[in-house]
């Protein structure tokens, strides 16, 4: 473990910037919120800015992309196809924990499973990742409750956690060590160790006075959404306050539906690109002839909170699919924000 | 873990011929460009692939019967716009393969059972490549019957097929079509109304069912009624499917993917998934 100056921290992403692109959050002044954005200007990073409006996904998981381009001469009738996955070095500076359980969420998904997801691992094979541990809970945040923050634990390059007039910085990779070592930073001692435990204790006090409404019921309700034990009656309660727009899937650190589709960009050329997709949208499940098994709003509403919550989808990530970061809830236009489908289910239950 | 290499980028592959089967549904047989004799990868029966329309888009098809006794052929039935497009194509036109993806259909553990097929319509795409293995080996299997259902006489498909079948020993074949028209002299009505009729076999015996949601639905509740075990009635789905490989999600039905758990299911488990189908 080692030790910055406060007001050094922002050279460890000008020395990453050496070798990546650097992702990271930067306070946009009119609107005041912070987004995690690509940056030219290190010193626009703002280490002390709220949690991102909008989870650093796009940074592995680009909203639209092209994964390849092709060339089809009808006259002579041949077709020629390149390739065009995204390698490139990034760097995510600054990622609170919820974000980066989510990056491991999407690791596991497109990575651990029958098939490895080509895209995606070749966005994530040449990636740092630097997360910054939360002192105060934002608005909506219930990373405890999920088991996600406010600290992270794993697949960080470098994690920082703010002791005050310093940041303690702990190496997670070899990489991470190495770039650590090539800066100079000193090593720190047992002290700041146990300081660091008490910034976090403290830290998890202030989250846990915001989220402990729904602190015990999370589990309940991963197992009453398991066995599927929970009233139509209140899917459909659920399902009327949807107005489809697909905000909370886009806004979620662990989403990843995506639609493939073929634009036309010439006489005789297309691409193919990925783009997000959400399950709350009435075409996601229409077949060609017009079949819907999923027409009625509750069918697909309810099969996002049995992706985020369910036993079955845990299996996939290892953990549950929601991590806690609360963007859903501020986003919706309805009220059905996870933590509230949560405190509907549980008066459910309750009754 | 897959050794699949065309599982994101699509192989290329050539039309070789073109028939037509009936209305609205071609069948396009194609040679792969990148293999040994244009010899497709290995599959089974009841696998999809995904197949590229070039500046259309993909769209997920089932496989036909096995590759060393036919040429690779994709039935595909004009229905939306890459569908559409596709039929436009001619001899020489080249499309995108990806795949083969899914489990496929039961062949060995059904070894020893009597079979029976009930299809509506174009359901009898994917269990033609059942039944076809079936045949190759019929001395294997107890009786084998064939329930087929379409609208008109015309609209049987593979007409080659049932016609070689029905000079099969051992193979009972079923025909019916929805209302009686001048000429036709076998049986009318919907497909699961045959069942009761024909004498078929109850005990030890595997039920392949596939067409529209509604005959589907009247087909299960006539097989389950007359005392077929869940477990032995196999349904394959068919769901909205972008990548194939269990990672865009659009085929999901309850907590299983269509791609990559089916298509091939059968009505027990079907059932756990509380979805409607």
């Amino acid at each position: 473990m080692y030790l910055i100056n406060k007001s050094q921290v922002l050279d460890i992403a000008k020395e990453l910037q050496k070798e990546y692109q650097v992702y990271g959050p930067v306070m946009e002044k009119e609107a005041k919120q912070c987004m995690f954005v690509k940056v030219d200007d290190i010193a626009e990073l703002d280490l002390n800015a709220p949690i991102p409006a909008k989870p650093p996904k796009h940074a592995l998981f680009p909203q639209f992309e092209r994964i390849m381009s092709y060339q089809y001469d009808k006259k002579n009738q041949k077709v020629e196809i390149k390739p065009d996955f995204d390698s490139s070095k990034k760097a995510l500076f600054g990622l609170r924990s919820c974000d980066l359980t989510g990056v491991l969420c999407m690791d596991r998904f497109f990575l651990g499973q029958e098939f490895v997801d080509d895209v995606y691992k070749n966005h994530r094979k040449n990636m740092f990742i630097v997360t910054n541990t939360c002192n105060v809970p934002f608005k909506q945040c219930f990373c405890v409750c999920t088991d996600s923050g406010p600290s992270a634990q794993e697949g960080y390059d470098l994690n920082l956690t703010d002791l005050g007039d310093q940041y303690l910085v702990e190496a997670g990779s070899d990489k991470g060590k190495a770039l650590a070592e090539k800066l100079g930073l000193k090593n720190s001692d047992d002290s700041h160790k146990k300081a660091k435990s008490e910034v976090i204790d403290k830290s998890i006090n202030a989250f846990d006075a915001i989220a402990k409404d729904n602190k015990a019921w999370i589990s309940r309700v991963v197992n009453r959404v398991t066995t599927g034990l929970i009233d139509e009656k209140v899917w459909e309660y659920i399902g009327n306050q949807c107005i489809e727009c697909g905000a909370c899937s886009f806004v979620c650190p662990s989403c990843t539906c995506f639609n493939i589709v073929d634009p036309v960009t010439g006489p005789e050329t297309a691409d193919r690109m990925r783009t997000w997709d959400s399950c709350s949208y009435e075409g996601y499940s229409r077949m060609a002839g017009g079949h819907n098994p999923r027409k009625p709003v509750e069918d697909r509403r309810s099969k996002r909170f049995f992706c985020k919550l369910s036993y079955s989808q845990s299996k996939k990530y290892l953990r549950p699919g929601c991590v806690g970061c609360g963007r859903c809830q501020w986003v919706c236009p309805g009220d059905i924000g996870l933590p509230n489908v949560v405190t509907y289910i549980r008066r459910d239950i309750q009754k | 873990m897959s050794e699949l290499n065309n599982i994101t980028i699509p192989e290329i592959a050539t039309i070789t011929e073109i028939k037509d089967e009936i209305i609205e549904v071609k069948t396009f047989y194609l040679s792969f460009d990148g293999r040994q004799g244009g010899q497709p990868p290995k599959f089974t029966s009841g696998q999809f692939v995904m197949c590229t329309v070039f500046g259309s888009g993909e769209f997920a098809v089932s496989l036909p019967p096995s590759p060393e006794n036919d040429r690779f052929h994709l039935t595909v039935r004009r229905v939306g716009k890459v569908t559409n497009a596709l039929h436009s194509l001619k001899v020489g036109d080249k499309v995108g393969i990806r795949g083969p993806f899914g489990n496929g259909f039961p062949f060995e553990e059904i070894k020893g059972k009597n079979v029976i097929y009930v299809a509506g319509g174009i359901g009898f795409i994917p269990l033609r490549s059942s039944i076809m293995r079936v045949m190759q080996n019929k001395d294997q299997f107890g009786r084998v019957l064939i329930f087929l259902g379409a609208r008109t006489p015309q609209e049987h498909m593979y007409a080659y097929n049932i016609k070689e079948w029905k000079n099969t020993p051992g193979f009972e074949m079923n025909l019916t079509i929805d209302n009686p028209v001048p000429g036709w002299d076998g049986d009318t009505g919907f497909v699961h109304t045959l069942l009761k009729k024909k004498n078929i076999p109850v005990e030890n015996t595997v039920a392949f069912v596939c067409g529209p949601p509604m005959m589907f639905n009247a087909v299960i509740k006539e097989l389950t009624e007359l005392g077929i075990k869940e477990e032995n009635i196999i349904s394959t789905l068919e769901r909205h499917m972008k990548c194939g490989i269990g990672k865009c999600q659009h085929c999901a039905v309850g907590r299983t993917l269509v791609c990559t758990d089916g298509p091939v299911y059968n009505y027990k488990q079907l059932k756990t998934l509380g979805e409607q189908f």
